[in-house]
This record gives structure tokens, C-alpha cells and sequence, in this order.
């Protein structure tokens, strides 16, 4: 029996909660529910926000929408590569300045960086309680989710031709679109080193490199996939959606592994940098089912939070079972540049 | 007159490029000196930097027409330029003739190396003088808009806000610095401000991009990572690499429509 015919047939008899999977525990968890706006306390004063680049001018429109909701609060905002600003957010502090009250990174390994260095505050309770209980630190919320997905073109298989293990994927006959420069794949393989363990992860990378056609980045592995140039590739949900809305006719659909790397749930996230109750209050808005709704429907996000819709064309996350790993472990890349290096693959 | 290569847009657009100056964070190669802060004050200079300039090229060139091509260090060519500040001033504010510029001065370098006639040799020299005098007017230009205030800080990092359709601006701006990059001869960083550009900012753009229009996203994907590459390693000439920047700017002139276009119709957050 297929694991998430499994899961789903648990999920009617009502016993998921006994499940030792972090999502089937979600299902039965007590999450607060999302607040609106409305509800929020008005900000007032001056933030200095640095802000990874990510889904274009997407996470822009929500700022200037919070501020214009706000007009007593001024938000200064610094922008440059995530990775970058979480070096100087570090490299500030131990030059014993502060420039930024917030931080808002696309990628939960440059969240990792600073809040290894201890330089965030801790999460109130009740806005943590609002997330998913797997999605809960201590030290910076996830703000929106983005799933690994195997995108397959399906002039050339069908779902069931794919295996539902990463791992054994390295051993099908199946061609592979790649983007092993990017930082989405670099994450993924951090999470196959944490669960799987350095052996086996460069194992994995060379023979799938022995098949694999390498992209600059993932849209392409999609784009390629979609051409039939490749049989599946690697790569994050949104990718897929975005080109199917763009493309409704595109031969290209998703298949997910089971409980392991290849099917990883990152986050962007939000962290403050001082216990100025204006930061925890600003984290609340983007945690607002207002913000939350619009990042899924715009940005194809995966909303993190409760009763908001998910991205039009993505299976529900119950039926999805990704492996339980501590995102801010991502951070730890160097050790995978090292064996994506030594692997030949980079 | 008939230019050697072909010359950037020309300077009566360069009051709509008021954007394109302003906020446009600047990674030279080398230091920038502050002076690019206070234009104004430096345009003597620039100019005098510009005549010695000229004046030392041409006196290159008359050495090498009357005492032959042993009596001449064709190296002096780039010295020269990098030792003037007005080089950053250029550099900051009009990177498609500066471009021009290190175009001109390989032009005359490569013709005296090779042995090329002195009339050949003029005329590239004429070429580069040209593009010289129009980055001046450019600078001077600029200061005027610095002088408004409308012209931001050189600064290393962006801080204003980079909308979809500003993202395709900067994208624009960062392929004239290839070109620019590739007339310096840096084949190298040519190619790392494409694979950066690519990676840093077309990936931001191009999930909205390919909604609206996904046959254009597949070409321009082509051109980052397959035509303007190849072009660099391949190209002999700036100008086969201009032609394909400016294909390539072309069509993202129809990304910012449809993106603003994708804008305008996006539901609000609240």
C-alpha cells in the first residue's frame, strides 16, 4: 500500500494523531488560528527591516501595504542577496553595531546563520502557537513554505513510473533535469546529508550526475522537463504551478517522494533583532491570514499557517509527507559546497 | 561620418535614462573615489582628464605613424585611462559608452599591434576621441541631475525599492555592463555579472513573467544562459556582443509591459 493512500485512509478513521509524521501530527495539533489585520495592534515608529531578494516585487507589495496600513510607522528596508545580509547582520554585531530590527530571509539557512551567532529574540508564544506546530522555533517564525517536488513530463510517464524514494531514484533509468548550482538544490542536498548522512548523499550525487542535464536554474529544469528533454528534474512547487498557469496545456504535472530530502518543505522567514515589542508586531502582520492568503495566491507560497487556501494545483500537505528536519540546520552549507565539490558536481 | 563600432543611444535620450541613473548600485571593479558624489565640482577635471587624454593617444599615434610601432607601448593606451577619475565618472553614470570607450582604445591598440596602417589607425582613434567627448557630455549631464538631487548616492547596496518592473531596469543595466565589461576585455566578470544577473534578479521575475507569457521567458532563459554566454566566449568583436545584449534588452522591454501590465491586475494584499 502507496504511504499517502495510507496516510489518507488513517486520516478518515481519525487516528493520524498517532502517526509519528510531522505533518499527520499538524493535522491533529491545536493551532491558533490566523489573525486578520483588523485585529493587529497599529504599528507605530521606525523600523530598519533588511529583506532578502526573493519572489520579485511580491514580498515588496506586502511591506508598502503594511505601511499604508500603518501610516504612523515607517519602515526602512535594506535589500540585497539573503545570504549576504545575514553575513552583515553578524558581521555588524560583532562590530558591536545593530542596523537592522528585523530580518526577513527567503531561505531558513541564512536564518540559521544569525540565530546561531544568538543574536535573534524569542518568538511570543501565541504567534509561534499560530504556525504549524513543525514549523515552531524559538527564535524566528517561518513565514511561507515551498515544497521539493519531482515535476514529470507526462507525455513521457506516469506518476506511478516515479519512485516515491529520493534515493532510489539515483538507481532508475529515469533522465534528470538538475540545477546543482542553485540554492534550493544545495539546501535539499544539506537535508539528504542530515538524514541520509555524507556516504550516501555523494553516492546519490554522482550517479544521478552520470544521468542528469544541468540548468542554470530551476524554472529551467521545469521549462526542460516540459520540452521532454529530460524525463523529471528537481525542484521547488512553485516553478511547476506558475508555468501551468502560464501555460494550462504544459505536459507537466508533480510527483512527491515520501518522508525524505526529496520532498523537503524550506521556509523564508522572520526574525527580530531586538525586543522592541513594534518588531514582534510587524512579524504579526506577515503571519496575517491577509498576507499569508496573498503570498499563496500570488507568489504560489505555501501558507504556514491555519484555514488558508493552498496554492491552486498543490496536493493538500496531508497528503504529502516531508521528512522532519530543523530548518536552520540548512545553514550549515559549507560542508555540502565541499562534497557537491568533491562529488564532481559542482 | 561613419563610427567603427556601433555608438551607444545617444545622449538626447539620456534625459529619459534619469532612472537608470539614479539607484543603481555600483560594483567596480576598483575603488570609486567619492568625486562621483560631487560631479559638479569635478567637471573641470573630467574635462582636462578628457583633453589629456585625447592628447596622449594622439601623440601615440603620431609616434607611431612617423617612427614606426617599436617607438610605441601600446600598454600606455590603458594606463592612461585607468588612471583618470573621470574613468569612475563614466563608469557610474553611462556604462554603454563606457563601453565604447575601452572599445575605442583596443581599437587603436589592436590596430598598432597589428601593424595596421596609420590611416586605420586614426581612425580608430577617432572613434575612441568621439566616445570620450560623449562621456563627458554624459557626466555632465549626470551632475546636472545630481545637482537636482536627483541622482542617488553610489552606494554598494540597493536600498531603494526594487518593484518587478524596476527589476527589469537593473537587469537592463547590469547587460550594458557586460558590454562594458566585455570591451575591458574581462571576459571573466562579463560572464559572472550574466550568471549573477540571471540568478539574483530574471529568477525573481520570471514566475510572474512566465504566467503572462511563457514562450518569452523560454527565450530569454536561452539568451542568460546559452546565447549571451557563448557570445562572450565566442565574440570577437563588442559589437556581436552589443547586438545580442541588445536583443536581448529588447525583449525585456516587453517582460516590463507584461509585468506591469501583471501589476496592475494583482489583487492587493489587503
Amino acid at each position: 500500500m502507496k504511504r499517502r493512500t495510507f496516510i489518507q485512509g488513517l486520516a478518515a478513521l481519525g487516528v493520524v494523531g498517532s502517526l509519528p509524521l510531522p505533518l499527520s501530527r499538524a493535522l491533529a495539533a491545536d493551532i491558533a488560528n490566523p489573525v486578520s489585520v483588523d485585529d493587529l495592534p497599529k504599528l507605530k515608529g521606525e523600523l530598519t527591516l533588511y529583506l532578502g531578494r526573493g519572489e520579485g516585487g511580491l514580498y515588496e507589495n506586502v511591506l508598502q501595504a503594511i505601511q499604508k496600513k500603518n501610516p504612523d510607522f515607517k519602515l526602512g528596508i535594506r535589500r540585497g542577496p539573503t545570504a549576504a545580509l545575514a553575513n552583515t547582520i553578524v558581521a555588524e554585531a560583532k562590530a558591536g553595531v545593530r542596523r537592522a530590527d528585523l530580518f526577513w530571509a527567503v531561505d531558513s539557512g541564512a536564518i540559521g546563520l544569525v540565530t546561531d551567532a544568538g543574536l535573534a529574540q524569542p518568538i511570543p508564544g501565541d504567534l509561534s502557537a499560530q504556525l504549524q506546530p513543525q514549523f515552531r522555533y524559538k527564535e524566528w517564525a517561518p513565514v511561507t513554505g515551498r515544497i521539493r517536488t519531482l515535476p514529470y513530463n507526462t507525455s513521457r510517464l506516469t506518476k506511478d513510473q516515479i519512485p516515491t524514494s529520493i534515493m532510489e531514484i539515483a538507481d532508475s533509468d529515469l533522465s534528470i533535469g538538475w540545477a546543482p548550482a542553485y540554492a534550493s538544490f544545495q539546501s535539499f542536498v544539506t537535508a539528504m546529508r542530515i538524514l541520509e548522512g555524507d556516504d550516501k548523499t555523494a553516492k546519490w550525487l554522482k550517479k544521478i550526475q552520470k544521468r542528469a542535464k544541468t540548468y542554470a536554474g530551476e524554472l529551467g529544469v521545469v521549462m526542460g522537463v516540459e520540452r521532454g528533454e529530460v524525463d523529471i528534474g528537481f525542484a521547488n512547487h512553485y516553478y511547476t504551478l506558475r508555468l501551468k498557469s502560464g501555460k494550462p496545456d504544459a505536459k507537466l504535472d508533480l510527483a512527491f517522494t515520501q518522508n525524505d530530502a526529496g520532498c523537503l518543505v524550506n521556509a523564508s522567514g522572520v526574525l527580530a533583532l531586538n525586543d522592541d515589542p513594534l518588531a514582534t508586531n510587524f512579524m504579526r502582520y506577515l503571519l496575517s491570514k491577509e498576507v499569508q492568503g496573498y503570498l499563496a495566491s500570488e507568489a504560489y507560497e505555501i501558507p504556514l499557517v491555519n484555514g488558508i487556501t493552498q496554492p491552486e494545483g498543490l496536493p493538500s500537505l496531508a497528503n504529502i509527507s516531508p521528512p522532519k528536519v530543523d530548518l536552520t540546520q540548512l545553514a550549515d552549507l559549507r560542508p555540502t559546497i565541499d562534497l557537491m565539490r568533491s562529488s564532481g558536481v559542482l | 561620418m561613419k563610427l567603427l563600432f556601433k555608438p551607444a543611444k545617444t545622449l538626447g535620450a539620456s534625459l529619459l535614462l534619469a532612472s537608470a541613473f539614479m539607484a543603481q548600485p555600483v560594483l567596480a571593479n576598483g575603488p570609486i573615489g567619492e568625486h562621483v558624489n560631487h560631479l559638479q565640482a569635478n567637471l573641470k577635471s573630467y574635462a582636462e582628464e578628457v583633453e589629456w587624454m585625447v592628447g596622449k593617444v594622439d601623440t601615440m599615434v603620431s609616434d607611431y605613424d612617423t617612427k614606426g610601432a617599436k617607438s610605441v607601448k601600446t600598454d600606455d593606451l590603458i594606463e592612461y585611462w585607468e588612471s583618470v577619475k573621470f574613468h569612475s565618472a563614466i563608469e557610474t553614470n553611462f556604462v554603454p559608452v563606457y563601453a565604447s570607450i575601452w572599445q575605442g582604445l583596443y581599437g587603436v591598440k589592436m590596430a598598432i599591434d597589428n601593424k595596421e596602417p596609420a590611416e586605420e589607425v586614426r581612425k580608430q582613434q577617432k572613434a575612441m576621441n568621439i566616445a570620450l567627448w560623449q562621456g563627458l557630455g554624459a557626466v555632465k549631464l549626470a551632475a546636472k541631475f545630481q545637482q537636482k538631487g536627483l541622482l542617488d548616492t553610489v552606494k554598494a547596496t540597493a536600498t531603494t525599492q526594487m518593484t518587478q518592473s524596476a527589476t527589469i531596469d537593473e537587469i537592463k543595466h547590469k547587460l550594458d555592463r557586460v558590454v562594458a565589461k566585455f570591451a575591458e576585455r574581462l571576459r571573466d566578470e562579463a560572464t559572472e555579472i550574466v550568471h549573477d544577473t540571471y540568478l539574483h534578479l530574471f529568477e525573481g521575475v520570471e514566475g510572474t513573467l512566465i504566467e503572462q507569457d511563457a514562450k518569452l521567458v523560454e527565450v530569454l532563459e536561452k539568451d542568460f544562459n546559452v546565447t549571451l554566454p557563448q557570445a562572450i566566449k565566442n565574440s570577437k568583436s563588442v559589437d556581436e556582443v552589443r547586438d545580442v545584449i541588445s536583443d536581448m534588452q529588447t525583449k525585456l522591454d516587453r517582460a516590463k509591459v507584461l509585468i506591469e501590465k501583471a501589476e496592475k491586475a494583482r489583487k492587493d494584499v489587503f
